[in-house]
């Protein structure tokens, strides 16, 4: 640790102190709360210079090196902040992808908005096309000066909340697959579009579905060329940098206390079951941080490898599961007894079969476990892809 | 002296290809001395090489990666013990001879038993063992009448029980508080090699697996193909890197405590063995047989295992640790 990056720590630090909201898990009993949290703590980030530290230098907020972006994420999972839900995909997803695709104009017109509280939804899932994005089908066709879109998205984070989207549309059927995407910019207040939040089964609406009845969309709203709508989804996709689980990691760490506390509340601080269990979580905990910080220094270093990113997820996702079922165990019947959740609470919140639910988000949401091991045996290990044609006893030849 | 971890593997990879499994144990020792790894910890000032956390833990690595036989990590506690005697006349003498090769060992339990000793590797080579107690460390002379020899199935150590003769003479090496102080490095320095032993392993393991689904065909394919196979690979690489990192993460940490070093070698070695289990199932009929070196591989994850303390030990502690410091 520089002293450059110290003294960044103890900034950070002593402004946490004067500006990180207090009780703000007993605050977000409804959505309207979230959302009104949400808000305000991200434009007090943003008044204090630390919304989007992984911008480039030229815009307001950013140029901050990755291990400076690390202190400052370790800063809010210390304080236990609220995590930047309602903004997530306008700040990374949105940004990054303009930064790299968008025009001048684009970047002019959209950037600050973000920054001034925009708020952007991804559209890439359909009900079809989860695992194998490239098989898409919302379909737009261009007429004159604009598109015209038809279809149905699905899984788009804080759809319901947004006022724009990032769409992944088809536009040809031509060739392989991925050659037929194009990439708009959809503005959610078009005609047309319908959003309806999706119930997770722990009873928060972080996802929303989106359906699109011929709404247009002006061709000035195109992300790169036609047919190039795959090669920036994958900026979209790669346009967070391993930050977020190791914050996540961190924040896990920092949850054991909730766990420890049913132990001590059962009277079970000596019951040897009990205590392995708890060390061998707290051990897998620390091996999850460990393995997020080497990713980061491997990615700081200029040595990342296609997959590692994949083995941080997986162990994040399967530690987060262990630790929530613990939790959930230790709970009792009192865990089976219904409490309102706290919305956007985070993956830890104490209301353990809400917590234990949300789990499944991480297995399942940004590639599945079983996608991640696809990727880290495939193309981290070179193992042999499966064969791609196939027919099954009784399909018609 | 100082070395990036990628240069410390390279020497170790030349020194001891993972190719050649279970090398000679007269030749690998010549060999281990050698290179100098019996002094890397030793400070320069007393004739060693000075290297830390990394040079150790690569060592390590490179002997479980490729089955070493031999008392390196015995040995090793001994040259730290040593090291430590700053008043002990004969001290550099000793330590110039144990830095060389000649073999003085020391116990791999994770517990004492009355009167004597228990796995203490290559004991019939021994010149001396260190023993351990409560308020004592020193460094007795070792006499063949009471050793008797324990076959493990790990083929790839020689372990011995000594019977400790109290009345004999021996180099006092630390008393008291010091003893005390002493006694809980020594023991995390064998958790943390007895880890780097079983990471290298699992890692060797691991690879010689996927080599072989890659070239054993059936239905038409090589079974790393099929995606229930490529899966369980996938799960095994996931674990090994994390625990890995882990590895590197407590190895550098100096407010590290006991319980965590406790804790660490009990993952590591639950990896090993985990990794070592799928490899034999993954092998199918060959995994099960002698002729085969998965059984090398699960045999000495097994020993891993119960050496230095077993994981329901060290994670009943870790958590006790866990517990008194989670608050909110």
């Amino acid at each position: 640790m520089t002293d450059a990056l110290e003294t960044l720590r103890q900034d950070v630090r002593r402004w946490l102190a004067a500006h990180a909201p207090q009780g703000w898990r007993e605050y977000c009993t409804s959505n309207e709360a979230f959302l009104d949290l949400q808000r305000r703590w991200f434009a007090t980030l943003a008044g204090g210079g630390y919304a989007v530290p992984h911008w480039p230098a030229e815009w307001p907020g950013g140029g901050r090196s990755l291990a400076e972006q690390k202190v400052i994420y370790e800063e809010f999972a210390r304080a236990d902040t609220p995590r930047l839900l309602l903004s997530f995909m306008s700040t990374y997803h949105a940004a990054s992808t303009l930064f790299e695709w968008g025009s001048a104009a684009q970047q002019q017109r959209y950037i600050p908005r973000i920054l001034e509280g925009e708020i952007w939804c991804q559209g890439f899932s359909e009900p079809n096309a989860g695992s194998d994005l490239a098989s898409l089908k919302t379909r737009a066709e261009r007429q004159g000066d604009v598109y015209i879109v038809n279809g149905q998205k699905l899984w788009s984070t804080m759809g319901q909340f947004a006022d724009k989207c990032l769409l992944l549309v088809r536009t040809s059927n031509e060739g392989a697959k991925q050659a037929g995407l194009t990439y708009l910019l959809l503005d959610l207040k078009a005609r047309g579009v319908t959003a309806r939040p999706i119930h997770q089964i722990h009873g928060d609406e972080e996802f929303a579905e989106l359906f699109l009845d011929n709404v247009e969309i002006p061709v000035e709203d195109r992300l790169g060329a036609e047919g190039q709508g795959w090669a920036v989804a994958q900026s979209t996709l790669s346009s967070e940098r391993g930050l977020t689980l190791l914050e996540l990691s961190a924040r896990m760490r920092g949850a054991l206390w909730r766990i420890a506390d049913l132990i001590r509340a059962g009277g079970r601080e000596n019951d040897p079951g009990i205590l392995r269990d708890f060390g061998r979580l707290a051990t897998k905990i620390d091996a999850t941080c460990a393995i997020a910080d080497q990713f980061l220094a491997n990615r700081i270093a200029g040595e990342e490898r296609v997959g590692d990113a994949s083995i941080v997820k997986l162990s994040y996702s399967r530690t987060l599961r262990e630790f929530t079922l613990l939790g959930l165990r230790l709970g009792g019947m009192d865990a089976q007894y219904h409490e309102p959740i706290t919305f956007g609470g985070g993956m830890e919140t104490g209301n353990w079969m809400a917590d234990f639910m949300n789990s499944y988000a991480w297995t399942i949401a940004g590639g599945s476990d079983e996608v991640q091991r696809n990727i880290i045996a495939e193309r981290l290990l070179n193992m042999p892809r499966e064969p791609k044609s196939w027919t099954l006893a009784g399909d018609a030849a | 002296m100082s070395m990036t971890r990628a240069e410390l593997q390279d020497a170790a990879h030349k020194a001891f290809d993972p190719a050649d499994l279970v090398p000679d144990a007269a030749k690998s020792w010549g060999l281990i001395a050698e290179m100098g790894w019996l002094m890397m910890a030793v400070p320069e000032e007393l004739g060693g090489l000075g290297l830390g956390v990394e040079a150790a833990g690569v060592t390590h690595m490179a002997l479980g990666r490729a089955l070493v036989p031999g008392p390196a990590i015995a040995q090793m506690l001994v040259i730290t013990a040593l090291t430590a005697a700053d008043g002990l006349p004969e001290r550099d003498d000793l330590l110039t001879q144990a830095m060389g090769g000649a073999v003085m060992t020391a116990s791999l339990a994770g517990y004492s038993v009355a009167g004597g000793l228990t796995c203490v590797p290559d004991a019939d080579r021994a010149s001396h063992v260190l023993v351990i107690e409560d308020r004592r460390i020193a460094l007795m002379p070792v006499d063949a009448q009471t050793l008797t020899a324990r076959a493990t199935w790990d083929k790839t150590r020689r372990l011995f029980d000594i019977a400790i003769d109290a009345s004999a003479t021996g180099f006092t090496l630390a008393e008291g508080d010091a003893a005390t102080a002493l006694a809980e490095r020594l023991q995390a320095q064998r958790l943390f090699a007895l880890s780097g032993d079983s990471l290298g392993g699992a890692d060797a393991i691991l690879r010689l697996t996927i080599e072989y689904l890659e070239t054993r065909r059936q239905f038409d394919r090589p079974l790393a193909m099929f995606q229930a196979l490529k899966h369980r690979v996938a799960d095994m690489k996931t674990w090994l890197a994390a625990a890995e990192a882990l590895f590197w993460a407590r190895g550098n940490d100096p407010a590290v405590t006991l319980a965590e070093m406790g804790a660490l070698k009990a993952h590591t070695t639950t990896v090993y063995r985990t990794i070592a289990e799928e490899a034999v199932q993954l092998h199918g009929g060959i995994g099960l047989t002698m002729e085969h070196h998965c059984h090398l591989f699960l045999k000495r994850a097994l020993l891993n295992c119960a050496l230095g303390g077993d994981a329901d030990q060290w994670e009943e502690m870790a958590g006790r640790q866990a517990l008194a410091q989670a608050t909110a």
